[in-house]
C-alpha cells in the first residue's frame, strides 16, 4: 500500500481556516490528507501541541496564521513568530527534522495560497515517508498506531 | 573565626539580616546549603570557590520570604539570578543582603539592587571552555547525529525532575509536567515523553535562564541539558539582542516582540 501522509494543520480562526473555507467554496482540489484544527489566533498555538500531533502519529505538521500586521487580536501572530523562530531552532539543535513542520502565513482571501501549500507539503512529506524516525523512539506508540490501522 | 563569619555575626547584631542562606560542610568536604537564623550557628560558615551551588533557588520559597530580610552568599551565577528574578518581580518584599567574592578571594556585600546589577555587568563571564566544546561538537554534527546523540541521552532520563528542582528560575507553583487534564507529559520514563519534557523545560526557560549549569551539573544520569538552554539563550541574543540575568529591567525576550524580527523560513 502507498504511504499516505498523516498532515495536521494548526491555523488561526480568523486568516488562515477562512483562507482553507475559501479554498473549500470554491471547489478548489487540494490534497485531502490534512486536519485541519483551529485556533483562536496562533499566538495560543502551544508547541507542546505540535509534539503531541507528531506523538499521536503525524507525518507533517503546517502551522498558519495571518500576515504580520493582519492579526485580529493585533500582536498574536508576532509573539507566535518569536516562539516559533527559538522553537524551531531548538528543535534543530536536538536534530528533529524541522522539515516537517511548515510554517506560513495564509489570509482569508489567500484560499489558493492555502491549496497549493497543501498540496505542497503533503508532496514533500511524501517523499520523506512517514516518521519512523520519532516513532520508533517509544514501541506503544508504534502500537498504538499499528492497531489504528487494523482497526480502521 | 574567618572574615566572612565576623561579616555575618555583624549583620545578625545589627539586624540587617534575620536570616542567612549559605554554604557548610558537610561529608567529605563537600559544601552543602544551610539556613542560619541566629549567631549561634554562624561557626559552621564557609565559602570557597568550591561552592558551587545556586542558593537563589531558595529565595522564592516561602519559608524563606517569610523571614523578609535575608542574607545571601552568591557565587557570579547566584548574582545573575537574582538579577534575573528581580527583572521577573519575583523577590518584591524580601530586602536582600547579598554577599560574594571577587576575583581576589575577598569578601563583597552589597546594600543596593543597583551596585549588584552594575557588578554583574562588570562581570559578566562567558561560557566555560568545557560547555564551549560540546557546543562546537554538537553543532559540527549533521542533523541525524545530533537526534541520536540526544534520543540517547534522553532515554537516560529518569524524570526525577532534579533539573527543575534546583532551577532558580523555575518558581511556577504549579508545573505542565503535574497537570494531567491534559496529561501534557507521561508520568512513566521513556525516550518520547522525556524528549518532550526536555523540550518543553528548554522553551519556558528560553529567554530566562541565566546559564548557571546547575540542571546539568545536578543530573544524576550525566545528561548536559543545560545546552538546551546556553543554546536557546544564544538564539535569542542573536536573534532579538536580549541578554538574561544583565539588568534588572530585562523583560521577556519571548513576551515581546519587533514588527521586524526577521525569520527565514515562513514562507
Amino acid at each position: 500500500m502507498d504511504f499516505e501522509p498523516k498532515i495536521v494543520a494548526f491555523v488561526c480562526n480568523w486568516c488562515t481556516y477562512a483562507g482553507a473555507d475559501l479554498a473549500g467554496t470554491s471547489r478548489t482540489k487540494y490534497a485531502t490528507n490534512v486536519s485541519i484544527i483551529r485556533f483562536p489566533c496562533t499566538g495560543r498555538i502551544d508547541f507542546m501541541l505540535l509534539m503531541k500531533a507528531f506523538e499521536n502519529g503525524a507525518d507533517g505538521i503546517i502551522v498558519s496564521g495571518c500576515h504580520p500586521n493582519d492579526c485580529h487580536y493585533t500582536s498574536g501572530n508576532f509573539h507566535a513568530r518569536r516562539r516559533w523562530i527559538v522553537f524551531r531552532s531548538l528543535l534543530d539543535f536536538m536534530g528533529f527534522d524541522t522539515d516537517r513542520i511548515t510554517f506560513s502565513w495564509v489570509s482569508a482571501a489567500e484560499g489558493t495560497k492555502w491549496a497549493g501549500l497543501v498540496d505542497e507539503t503533503t508532496e514533500k512529506i511524501r517523499e520523506k515517508g512517514p516518521f519512523t524516525e520519532f516513532k520508533k523512539l517509544d514501541y506503544s506508540i508504534l502500537e498504538k498506531i499499528e492497531n489504528d490501522v487494523v482497526t480502521e | 573565626m574567618t572574615s566572612l563569619q565576623n561579616k555575618v555575626t555583624e549583620l545578625f547584631e545589627n539586624g540587617t539580616i534575620n536570616l542567612l542562606i549559605g554554604f557548610k560542610e558537610a561529608i567529605h568536604k563537600l559544601p552543602v546549603p544551610c539556613f542560619i537564623d541566629n549567631v549561634s550557628q554562624v561557626e559552621q560558615l564557609i565559602f570557597t570557590p568550591s561552592c558551587k551551588g545556586n542558593l537563589s533557588v531558595y529565595l522564592h520559597k516561602t519559608e524563606v520570604k517569610q523571614a523578609k530580610k535575608v542574607g545571601i552568599l552568591a557565587n557570579t551565577a547566584t548574582l545573575r539570578a537574582i538579577v534575573q528574578l528581580v527583572s521577573e518581580n519575583q523577590l518584591g518584599d524580601i530586602e536582600k543582603t547579598v554577599i560574594t567574592l571577587n576575583t581576589n578571594g575577598e569578601l563583597v556585600v552589597f546594600a543596593t539592587m543597583d551596585e549588584l546589577e552594575a557588578y554583574v555587568q562588570a562581570n559578566f563571564p562567558e561560557l566555560s571552555e568545557e560547555d564551549k566544546k560540546l557546543l562546537d561538537q554538537l553543532n559540527a554534527m549533521s542533523r541525524t547525529e545530533r537526534w541520536q546523540y540526544w534520543t540517547e541521552q534522553f532515554s537516560a532520563c529518569v524524570k526525577c525532575y532534579a533539573c527543575r528542582a534546583v532551577c532558580p528560575m523555575c518558581y511556577c507553583s504549579s508545573c505542565t509536567v503535574e497537570g494531567n487534564q491534559p496529561q501534557w507529559i507521561k508520568v512513566s520514563s521513556e525516550t518520547t515523553g522525556n524528549l518532550e519534557w526536555h523540550t518543553m523545560r528548554a522553551m519556558h526557560l528560553g529567554g530566562r535562564c541565566i546559564n548557571c549549569g546547575e540542571c546539568g551539573r545536578i543530573c544524576p544520569v550525566g545528561i548536559p541539558v543545560h545546552m538546551l538552554t546556553v543554546k536557546m539563550n544564544q538564539d535569542i541574543e542573536a536573534e532579538f539582542g536580549a541578554k538574561t540575568g544583565f539588568s534588572v529591567k530585562n523583560g521577556y525576550a519571548l513576551n515581546s516582540f519587533k514588527p521586524g524580527d526577521k525569520e527565514q523560513f515562513i514562507k
